[in-house]
C-alpha cells in the first residue's frame, strides 16, 4: 500500500477518523497531511486491523497490564496503592535519522552534566569564574557538603540520566527537563514494550523497532564495573524508599529484571564501615547499592536527620571505599530547572561545543535582566520554584487572573532568587486511541542514557507520557496522564532480544536462598498466615451457606448453627444470631454481605484485599503467575452482588471458585518457590494458622457439650476437608472420637493439627537460629511441646465426657494448644523479625 | 595564655543500644587567634571504629561507631589551647557595610568567594524581611561595618532574655525573634539572620567559654556569631555577652549554623528512654615551653 497516496490517505482517515490540530506539529501527520514515513508501517497494519480489531487486540493488552499488575501510586490516595498503569497502544514512532540527532544530544547532555557534577563536588572552579551563580548551588539542599570530595568511581557521577524532550510547532526538539537524581521510568519503558509489542507483533517485527534489552545490559555493566570490593562475586542491592513510593511497582520490577535485591533502607546496616544486608541467615556485605531514593535521604547521620528510610553511616563507608552508590550521592543538585538556564555556556566552556539540543528558553530570576524579562513577559511562561522542597506545582502565567498575577508578582519581587521561569512552548501531538477512535495528544518524551566506558548510551525508545486532553498543559502520571511505548526504527532488521527471559548475564542463583531480608520473612509468613485464614473463612461460609434453607433438616441444622458459631467465634459475623423468626433471613444478609459487601473490614473481599497488599509488598519474591491469580481473584471480589433470586447461588458459585483459586494460589507459591527460608516462613505461617484455625474448628464446632453429633461432625468435616477421607476409612455413621482423631490427631491427614505441628517442628529444626546455638530457642522448645502434646494425646480421653456431660479434657487440651500456638507465633517473630527496632537521634548542645 | 577544656556529654539508656554512628565535631580548630596545644577524645565503651576527617569547611570532625551493645555512652574531648591576644579593633575604621555586602555580591577574590557562600540562608537560619527589619537600625547607610555588627549585638543582648527553659535545641530563629528569649545557641542564629537579611555574610561559631563572673554560657558549649569584614576577615561576636571573644573564647568550629557543626550527634539502635548530660569546664593552665 503506498500511503502516499491520496487514495490510502483518505482510507485511513475515514478509517480511523484521526485529525491533528493543524496549531501543533503532529507527529504521524505532516502539514501537508501525508503519513510521515517513519509510521507507515504501523499505518499499514492499522488499515488492516481497523479500529474493531484494534479494540480486540486492546483488551488483551490491558489483560495484560492488569495481571502483570503494573501499577502506579499516585500520593494522597490512601486507595491507591495500586493503580493500573495508563497504557495506550499506539505507540510513539521516530524515524533512524531522527533518532541519531537525539541520540547524540542526550549523550552530550549526559557528558556535560556529569562534569558539572565533578567540578561543584570538586574544585568549583564553574561558580569561582561566575559561569554558574554560586548561589544555586549554596542555597540548594541538594547540595551535600559532605559528600564534597568523596571519592566517585571512575569519575562517574551519573550511572543513569534522564531527559524530557518535547518539541515545538517548527519541529524543533528542546530539553523541558533534566532528571540526575534517580531517574524513574525505565521499568515502565520496558513493560509498556512488553505490552505493546504483544498487541501489534506482526508490525513490530516488521517495522525493525529497535530492542531495549542491551541498553539494561549496558546498565549492568557499568554498575558491574565501578564496584569498589568483591569484583568477581559483588552483592548489589536496589534501594527503594518503600511500597508508598509512586514507582515501587518499578523498582521491584529493575530489581527482578536485572537480578538484585530488592531492599529498604531499614533492611541495610553499616558495620566497621561496611554496609551489610540483614537477612535471616545474618549480615551479608553489600557492594553496590542502586538507589531509587533520594541522596539526601539515604544517611540520616550525615545527610538529612530526619530521614527515617536511610542508613547511618553510609556515607563514611562511601568514603571509605567499601561501597559505592548509584548515582552518586549529591547528583540531585542540578536536576531543578534553574542551572539549566546557563548550560549553553557551560557547554561552550566545558565542551567546547554547542548544545545539541537546546534547553527550552530558562530564565533565572536571581539576576536582575532576565527578572525584569520575565516580569513583564509572564503571559508566556511557566513559572517554577528555584530549590526544591517548596511549592513544586508550575504556575502558568497566561491563566493567571489579574489578582493572582499581582500577587505572584509581590513575591517574585520579594525573593527574585526563588523564581526560575520557563518559556511555554505547544507541545506536539500524537493519536492516542481514545473509546474507537484515535484523537490527538500533547505528550512529552522521557529519554534514558547510561554511562558506558567514557561515554554515554542511549536506550533506543523511552518513555513517552501525554496529557489527559488537548488543552491539558501538563504531563504528568501524577495527574492522570496517559503513557505509550516509543518504536525507535532501526536502520535494518534489529536482533531478536527476548525480554520476557532473564537478562544475558547468568544470575548468581546460588546466592539467592540466603539474601532474604528479615523484613522480606516476616511479610511471608503473614501472607501465609493470612491466605490459610481466608480459606478457612470461605470454607465455613460455604457450609453455612449451602444450609441455609434446612430448617427440616435437623442434621443440615445443626451443621449450619456449628458453622456460624465458628464464623461468629473467627470475628466474621457479628454476633451469634439469636433464635428469632427471621433468623434464616438474617443469617442471609449478614453472610452475603460478607461476601459481596468489601468496604466492611469484616469481609472476605476486604480480606483478601489484604492479602494481595502483602503479595505486592512481595512483588519481587512471588512468581508473575501466581501474583495473576491473586490479581483474578481479587477481581472477582470487587464485581458487585447479582440479583436477587440468584444471590445465593452466585455466592456459592463464587466460594467454589474461590476455593479453587486460593488452592492454585498456593500451589504455585509453593511450587515456584526454591526451598529457602523465604519458603519456609511461608509455609511456617501457613502451618501455624492452619493448626490455629483447626483448634478452633473443633473447639466452637464441635462444642463443649455434643449434641445432634452426626449433623455437626459432617459440617466439619466437610469445612476440613476430610469428608473423604473419614468415608473411606471408617464406611461408618459419625463418631466424635473418629472425627477428633483424624482432624487433631492423625499426622498422616494433611487437614490435622498434628500434620501442621508436625511440619512446623521440621521448618523450625531447620531454622538459622536453632541451627547456629547450642542453647535452642525458644520457638523450637514450643514446637517440640506441640507437637508431644498431640502425639502423647489419647482420642479415647480426649472423647470421654465428665460428670457434668462435657469434653473436659478435649478443651483443656485446645485451650492448651491455642495459648501455645499464640506463644510460637510471637517467639518466631522476636527471633526474626525484630528488624523494626527503632533508631533514633542522639542530639546535644 | 592557655585554657584547658574538658568537654564530656553522657547519654544513658533505659535499654541497651546494640549500635550507635556517632559523629563528633570537638577539637578546637587552629587559627590566628588560638593554637591547638593538645587533644585527646575519650569514648567509652571503646569504639570499633573512628575514624577524623576535615568536613566542607574545615573542622575536624570524628564518626565512631560502638557495637558492643551498651547502657551509657560517654564522650569526653579534653583540649588545651593557647588563645592570642591582639590590639583591639577601631570600628569606626572598618569599611562601610554596603561596600562588604557589594564586594561578597561580586566575589572577585579568593576570600570574598569563600565568604559569599555565608550570606545564603541555611537549614537553621532564615533569610527574611523581619530579620532584616530588626537589624536595620543598627545599620544606617554608610556606616562601618564592626560599629553597625556591635551595635546589633548590644541591641540583641539588651532586648532578648537569656532563658534556658524558653528554647530547645530545635527551636527555629523566627519563633527567638518573637519571644525575645533564648540561649546562646539562639542568639548567635538570630544576629546571623539579621546580618545574612541585609545582605553581610554570617557564620556560626561554636566553641567553649571561660567561666567568670559576669560570663554566660560557660557550664556547657557556648556559640557566637561571626562577620565577614572585607580587609579584616571574621570578627566575631558574642550577643549572649555583648562583646567580641578573645582571650576567654576558644573556638572549636565553625559553619553555616548550628547544623553543620553540632558538637554531637548520632544515630542509635534501641536504647528505650534516653537521658543526656553535657558538662564543660574552661580553665587557664599555664603554658610550658
Amino acid at each position: 500500500m503506498n500511503l502516499a497516496g491520496t487514495e490510502a490517505r483518505e482510507e485511513f482517515a475515514a478509517a480511523w477518523r484521526y485529525l491533528s490540530n493543524p496549531a501543533f506539529h503532529d507527529e504521524l501527520i505532516a502539514a501537508n497531511g501525508n503519513v510521515r514515513p517513519q509510521w507507515h508501517p504501523l499505518v499499514d497494519s492499522l488499515l488492516e486491523i481497523g479500529p474493531e480489531g484494534l479494540a480486540r487486540r486492546w483488551q488483551e493488552g490491558r489483560r495484560l497490564v492488569h495481571e502483570n499488575g503494573i501499577t502506579y501510586n499516585v500520593y494522597g490516595d490512601p486507595q491507591s496503592t495500586d493503580r493500573p498503569w495508563p497504557l495506550d497502544p499506539i505507540p510513539l514512532v521516530i524515524g533512524a535519522g531522527e533518532w541519531r540527532t537525539i541520540e547524540a544530544a542526550m549523550r552530550q547532555r549526559a557528558t556535560l552534566l556529569n562534569a558539572i557534577l565533578t567540578d561543584l563536588y570538586g574544585p568549583q572552579h564553574l561558580l569561582r569564574e561566575g559561569l554558574l551563580p554560586p548561589e544555586l548551588v549554596f542555597r540548594h539542599t541538594g547540595f551535600l557538603r559532605p559528600c564534597a570530595g568523596l571519592s566517585v568511581p571512575k569519575g562517574i557521577n551519573l550511572h543513569i540520566y534522564a531527559a524530557d524532550l518535547a518539541r515545538s510547532p517548527d519541529g524543533q526538539w528542546w530539553v523541558i527537563a533534566d532528571r540526575t537524581q534517580a531517574p524513574s521510568g525505565a521499568g515502565y519503558a520496558l513493560e509498556n514494550r512488553l505490552v505493546a509489542s504483544r498487541v501489534l507483533p506482526d508490525v513490530f517485527a516488521r517495522a525493525h523497532v529497535r530492542g531495549m534489552a542491551s541498553f539494561f545490559q549496558t546498565y549492568r555493566d557499568t554498575l558491574r564495573g565501578i564496584v569498589p570490593e568483591h569484583r568477581e562475586n559483588p552483592r548489589i542491592v536496589l534501594l527503594t524508599p518503600g511500597p508508598y513510593n509512586e514507582t515501587y511497582f518499578e523498582h521491584a520490577f529493575l530489581a527482578r529484571y536485572l537480578g538484585y535485591t530488592l531492599v529498604e533502607g531499614g533492611d541495610l546496616t553499616v558495620r566497621e564501615n561496611r554496609v551489610y544486608l540483614k537477612t535471616l541467615g545474618g549480615l551479608l556485605p553489600v557492594d553496590l547499592i542502586v538507589r531509587r531514593q533520594d541522596d539526601s535521604f539515604c544517611d540520616p547521620l550525615e545527610l538529612r536527620g530526619d530521614s527515617m528510610l536511610g542508613v547511618p553511616g553510609l556515607v563514611e563507608a562511601v568514603r571509605a571505599g567499601h561501597v559505592a552508590v548509584a548515582n552518586a550521592l549529591g547528583t540531585g543538585l542540578i536536576e531543578s530547572a534553574a542551572p539549566a538556564a546557563f548550560l549553553p555556556i557551560l557547554c561552550r566552556h566545558i565542551l567546547g561545543e554547542d548544545l545539541k539540543i537546546p534547553t527550552i528558553a530558562t530564565w533565572w530570576c536571581g539576576q536582575p535582566r532576565p527578572f525584569e524579562f520575565v516580569a513583564s513577559h509572564l503571559d508566556n511562561v511557566v513559572i517554577k520554584p528555584t530549590f526544591p522542597g517548596r511549592n513544586d506545582h508550575p504556575i502558568f502565567g497566561a491563566r493567571l487572573s489579574v489578582k493572582e498575577r499581582a500577587q505572584l508578582l509581590e513575591r517574585m519581587r520579594a525573593s527574585p532568587a526563588d523564581f526560575v521561569a520557563q518559556e511555554q512552548v505547544s507541545l506536539s501531538t500524537v493519536p492516542v486511541w481514545d473509546d474507537g477512535r484515535l484523537e490527538p495528544r500533547h505528550f512529552v518524551l522521557r529519554i534514558y542514557v547510561v554511562a558506558a566506558g567514557d561515554s554515554y548510551a542511549v536506550m533506543p525508545g523511552g518513555l513517552t507520557r501525554v496529557t489527559t486532553s488537548l488543552d491539558s498543559l501538563v504531563v504528568s502520571m501524577q495527574r492522570g496522564g496517559g503513557s505509550k511505548d516509543t518504536w525507535v526504527i532501526g536502520d535494518g532488521p534489529t536482533p531478536e532480544f527476548s525480554l520476557l527471559q532473564a537478562p544475558a548475564v547468568p544470575l548468581e542463583v546460588s546466592r539467592a536462598t540466603f539474601d532474604l531480608p528479615s523484613r522480606v520473612a516476616d511479610n511471608l509468613f503473614w501472607l501465609g498466615r493470612n491466605v490459610e485464614r481466608i480459606e478457612v473463612a470461605v470454607r465455613v461460609t460455604r457450609a453455612i451457606l449451602s444450609r441455609l434453607y434446612s430448617e427440616s433438616d435437623p442434621a443440615s441444622a445443626a451443621g449450619r448453627d456449628a458453622g456460624v458459631r465458628i464464623l461468629a467465634a473467627l470475628g466474621y459475623l457479628s454476633t451469634d444470631l439469636p433464635a428469632a423468626a427471621d433468623r434464616t433471613a438474617r443469617l442471609q444478609a449478614e453472610l452475603l454481605g460478607m461476601i459481596y459487601d468489601s468496604a466492611t473490614p469484616t469481609s472476605l473481599g476486604s480480606n483478601l484485599h489484604q492479602v494481595r497488599h502483602l503479595a505486592w509488598l512481595l512483588r519481587d519474591r512471588i512468581s508473575a503467575d501466581a501474583w495473576r491469580i491473586l490479581n483474578h481473584f481479587d477481581q472477582q471480589f470487587s464485581n458487585p452482588a447479582p440479583p436477587e433470586p440468584l444471590r445465593v447461588s452466585g455466592a456459592l458459585n463464587l466460594l467454589d471458585n474461590a476455593i479453587m483459586t486460593l488452592s492454585a494460589f498456593s500451589g504455585l507459591v509453593m511450587e515456584s518457590m526454591t526451598r529457602g527460608h523465604g519458603w519456609r516462613f511461608l509455609d511456617i505461617g501457613r502451618r501455624l494458622e492452619r493448626a490455629d484455625q483447626m483448634v478452633e474448628l473443633i473447639r466452637h464446632g464441635l462444642g463443649l457439650v455434643p449434641t445432634d453429633e452426626s449433623g455437626r461432625l459432617e459440617a466439619l468435616l466437610e469445612i476440613a476437608d476430610s469428608f473423604l477421607t473419614y468415608r473411606s476409612r471408617y464406611l461408618t455413621s459419625m463418631q466424635p472420637d473418629l472425627v477428633l482423631d483424624l482432624l487433631l490427631l492423625d499426622e498422616a491427614n494433611p487437614r490435622s493439627a498434628a500434620f501442621q505441628l508436625a511440619r512446623l517442628r521440621e521448618h523450625i529444626e531447620h531454622m538459622p537460629e536453632s541451627r547456629s546455638s547450642i542453647h535452642r530457642p525458644a520457638e523450637w522448645r514450643l514446637a517440640v511441646e506441640l507437637l508431644t502434646e498431640v502425639q502423647l494425646a489419647e482420642v479415647a480421653e480426649l472423647a470421654r465426657l465428665d460428670p457434668s456431660g462435657r469434653l473436659s479434657n478435649l478443651d483443656k487440651l485446645l485451650m492448651r494448644l491455642a495459648g501455645e500456638l499464640r506463644r510460637l507465633s510471637e517467639a518466631i517473630t522476636r527471633s526474626y523479625f525484630s528488624h523494626a527496632l527503632a533508631s533514633r537521634q542522639l542530639h546535644a548542645r | 595564655m592557655a585554657l584547658r577544656v574538658n568537654h564530656t556529654t553522657t547519654y544513658t539508656y533505659s535499654e541497651p543500644v546494640s549500635i550507635c554512628h556517632t559523629e563528633v565535631c570537638l577539637k578546637p580548630r587552629t587559627s590566628a587567634a588560638q593554637t591547638l596545644l593538645e587533644h585527646e577524645l575519650v569514648i567509652v565503651p571503646a569504639p570499633e571504629v573512628s575514624i577524623a576527617r576535615q568536613d566542607y569547611f574545615g573542622n575536624t570532625v570524628t564518626y565512631f561507631s560502638s557495637q558492643e551493645p551498651h547502657l551509657k555512652l560517654t564522650i569526653t574531648a579534653h583540649s588545651v589551647v593557647e588563645v592570642h591576644t591582639s590590639d583591639p579593633l577601631q570600628p569606626r575604621l572598618t569599611p562601610k557595610w554596603e561596600q562588604v555586602s557589594e564586594e561578597v555580591r561580586h566575589y572577585d577574590r579568593a576570600e570574598t568567594f569563600d565568604a559569599l557562600q555565608f550570606v545564603f540562608e541555611s537549614p537553621r537560619v532564615r533569610t527574611a524581611r523581619e530579620f532584616a527589619d530588626y537589624a536595620r537600625p543598627s545599620f544606617p547607610a554608610g556606616r562601618p561595618l564592626l560599629e553597625g555588627a556591635l551595635d546589633l549585638c548590644g541591641r540583641i543582648y539588651k532586648e532578648f532574655k537569656y532563658d534556658q527553659r524558653a528554647t530547645t535545641v530545635s527551636t527555629p530563629v523566627d519563633e527567638v525573634l518573637r519571644i525575645r528569649h533564648g540561649v546562646c545557641q539562639d542568639f548567635a542564629h538570630l544576629m546571623i539572620a539579621c546580618l545574612r537579611s541585609i545582605g553581610l555574610p554570617a557564620r556560626y561559631v561554636s566553641g567553649y567559654l571561660r567561666s567568670g563572673r559576669n560570663s554566660v554560657g560557660s557550664e556547657a558549649s557556648h556559640a557566637w556569631a561571626s562577620v565577614f569584614c572585607s580587609g579584616f576577615g571574621w570578627l566575631d561576636l558574642d550577643p549572649t555577652n555583648n562583646l567580641m571573644p578573645a582571650a576567654n573564647h576558644v573556638t572549636a568550629a565553625w559553619g553555616r549554623d548550628y547544623s553543620d557543626v553540632s558538637p554531637v550527634k548520632g544515630v542509635a539502635l534501641g536504647g528505650g528512654e534516653q537521658a543526656i548530660k553535657v558538662g564543660v569546664d574552661v580553665a587557664p593552665v599555664p603554658v610550658q615551653y
